[in-house]
């Protein structure tokens, strides 16, 4: 593995363009995932034509590496503004937003960048050195209904954090599968509530309903601080956190770089439901839960760790079986398209350089996000003296092109201040807002397979429950699910009407 | 009525009238699929009838606790300030925030981008508070330029131009002025 590695190193090293490649993928991942409307998706879709013109181990070397850094650049926007840049910078926000405004940006920011790195680079090491065995193992072991019974503990945890109540968690996560089954049903094709506007069969995008519910609204709730006359300016931090207080979440590091790996190496799942879990494992093991999204430091540790360590993760069901597990994995495919190759086991034996340079750069990247996020934090740390005034009409509208530009219709912009508005009134309500976006990105993964799991296991739910991780998945969400209803229950009847 | 309030009354009736509006909707694509027995319909009616029960649940929880949360929920930032509207001065102020956004996303069909942003990146400066009318024209005009170096120089971004004379013509002058600067620039 080592002089696979090396040889890997030696070949980006010694290219003064892929140099350059390299760099411009680690500084564009990190502005682009910071910047609330252009993520780093919006970025990979705009390079996507250029990479024609780069060479194939190039151009996935570059998507690689603008996955990695830009998991990390989401965060920063989480917690200074609790806007976060990806949804799975969402349970960040949780803790790093309230740190900021305890004036402790620089603690999150700083914990945010080390844990990134730890994860990522954790995640890049197992990559490298067990992509074929976990890949075997996957085969084996993961089909549909361990998937869906994933999603079903992804959704659980999910509602038991965000919501003033778990009813209100769970209302969250529900309105988010709803909006979900908008558009073409995953097994027939069948047109639902299109309501008679044809721009509806292709269902509400992503990008569109997420940049609403959370930068708009976020930009609404300091519009209306402003106008009502109660808008404070937060607090700017710089003190970093200590080796000491890193040293103190060890457990926690290494519970969320398995979470993260685990989730992250399931395809469709990704970094979004590695974040969450990992926050959701964080406070479930945590003995001062309720200290969990009003500044706890660990709140942001362990989203970070989880969300990144998915990145190297999510590389292997691509690589190794040809699957992309997310959006930007999917465009991975189309570079190695555009090059008249095809991931999957053979490109292991028919292209290793290629796989070689992109393990290589992931690592670096990661090793990178620690050296620069380091640098810059005390620079970023200054975006909280802009006056909002100015950043807001410029978030609203990198909001607005990048809802446009996804599919060039108007109507995206429209959703998007429309979950805005949304947005707004339910977290005035106290309803969940990561809830809902983990809904609609994990609702149609969810139905599609439920329903192929369904179909093999001809509709006999005890073939279902026989496969081991689909048993084990299904149980803890269970477990959770189970203990939210009682302790609400036991909450409502505890108290006198 | 418990601790219930006409709010709570409100918010239930709207997540009810949710299920109701989509579970009626949901009978215009009730078809059989021949490779899936539970059809086009088995997976947005059962998210639906979980969202009547969890509604119910909710109601139950607001009946005898009030706005009261959960004690050890996890995740909830500490509650915002409570906003006390006291004024329709402040309800149009509230209406201002949420309604503006929606009508320039409205009239960007028509106008396009490139005409109606520098109205919208004032409006929103207003809205913030700011009077200064030297920052409001400044932030604008520093923040159009940025946008179109980016979207219109650089990426080439194709964005709305509008469908209405004499907004499509503006639109239709910058990129022609933006075609004739890369021609320029090649020469």
């Amino acid at each position: 593995m080592i002089e696979h590695f090396l040889a890997g190193s030696a070949t980006l090293f010694g290219d003064p363009f892929t140099i350059g490649v390299f760099i411009f993928g680690v500084l564009g991942g990190m502005l682009f995932g910071a910047i609330p409307g252009v993520s780093m998706l919006t970025l990979c879709a705009i390079l996507l034509p250029f990479t024609a013109q780069l060479t194939a181990s190039q151009g996935v070397m570059l998507f690689a590496v603008i996955y990695c850094t830009g998991t990390y650049g989401g965060a920063i926007t989480a917690i200074l503004f609790n806007i976060p840049g990806a949804p799975e910078n969402a349970p960040t926000a949780f803790d790093g937003y309230p740190m900021t405004q305890q004036g402790k940006a620089g603690k999150a920011v700083g914990a945010a960048v080390l844990c990134s790195a730890i994860g990522g680079v954790a995640s890049a090491i197992v990559m490298m050195a067990a992509t074929e065995p976990l890949a075997k193992w996957a085969i084996r072991n993961i089909g549909p209904p361990e998937i869906f019974a994933l999603v079903f503990f992804g959704l659980a945890v999910a509602s038991s954090v965000g919501g003033k109540t778990m009813w209100k968690g769970w209302m969250s996560v529900l309105l988010g599968l709803l909006i979900a089954t908008i558009g073409q049903d995953p097994v027939g094709g069948i047109n639902r509530y299109n309501f008679g506007f044809a721009d509806l069969a292709a269902g509400i995008a992503f990008v569109p309903s997420i940049l609403g519910f959370f930068a708009v609204s976020e930009i609404f709730v300091q519009a209306e601080k402003k106008a009502m006359g109660k808008f404070t300016a937060p607090k700017v931090g710089l003190s970093f956190p200590t080796f000491a207080e890193i040293w103190f979440h060890k457990i926690a590091v290494v519970r969320s770089i398995l979470v993260g790996f685990f989730c992250g190496i399931l395809p469709g799942i990704g970094a979004t439901l590695a974040a969450f879990m990992g926050y959701g494992e964080a406070v479930r093991w945590s003995k001062d839960k309720t200290s969990f999204g009003k500044g706890n430091i660990e709140g942001v540790i362990s989203s970070e760790t989880a969300n990144n360590a998915a990145t190297g993760a999510a590389m292997i069901p691509l690589l190794a079986l040809g699957l992309p597990g997310g959006a930007l994995t999917a465009m991975m495919v189309a570079v190695f398209q555009m090059h008249d190759l095809e991931p999957g086991p053979l490109v292991f034996y028919n292209s290793p350089d290629l796989i070689w340079v992109v393990f290589a750069a992931m690592f670096y990247a990661n090793l990178c996000i620690l050296f620069i996020g380091l640098l810059e934090t005390k620079t970023i740390l200054h975006l909280l003296k802009v006056p909002f005034q100015f950043l807001a009409p410029l978030i609203l509208l990198l909001a607005s092109i990048g809802s446009y530009i996804g599919r060039g219709l108007v109507l995206d912009v429209m959703v998007m201040f429309g979950a805005g508005i949304i947005g707004f009134l339910l977290r005035r309500s106290g309803y969940s807002i990561p809830g809902i976006v983990l809904g609609i990105i994990l609702g149609k993964i969810g139905e599609q397979n439920f329903a192929q799991g369904m179909q093999m296991v001809h509709y006999d739910l005890l073939t279902y429950l026989s496969r081991p991780v689909c048993l084990i998945l299904i149980i803890a969400g269970s477990l959770t699910l189970l203990s939210g209803i009682y302790k609400a229950v036991s909450t409502s009847l505890n108290s006198k009407a | 009525m418990g601790r219930l309030t006409t709010s709570h009354i409100i918010e239930t009736v709207v997540w009810g009238l949710i299920v109701i509006i989509f579970f009626g909707f949901s009978f215009e694509f009730d078809r059989e699929i021949e490779i899936y027995k539970f059809g086009a319909t088995g997976w947005p009616r059962t998210i639906l009838i979980l969202l009547a029960l969890v509604t119910l649940g909710n109601l139950f929880h607001l009946y005898r606790n009030g706005s009261i949360g959960e004690a050890g929920r996890v995740g909830q930032s500490e509650p915002d300030d409570e906003m006390t509207y006291n004024s329709l001065r402040d309800y149009s102020k509230l209406l201002a925030i949420l309604i503006g956004p929606l009508i320039y996303a409205i009239l960007l069909k028509p106008v396009g981008f490139y005409f109606l942003t520098p109205f919208f990146i004032s409006y929103i400066i207003v809205i913030f508070g700011e009077r200064s009318l030297k920052f409001i024209l400044g932030v604008t005009l520093l923040l159009y330029l940025i946008l179109l170096l980016l979207f219109m120089v650089v990426l080439n971004a194709p964005l709305p131009q509008g469908n209405m004379s004499p907004f499509y013509d503006y639109s239709a002058f910058l990129l022609k002025l933006n075609t004739q600067l890369k021609q320029l620039s090649i020469w």
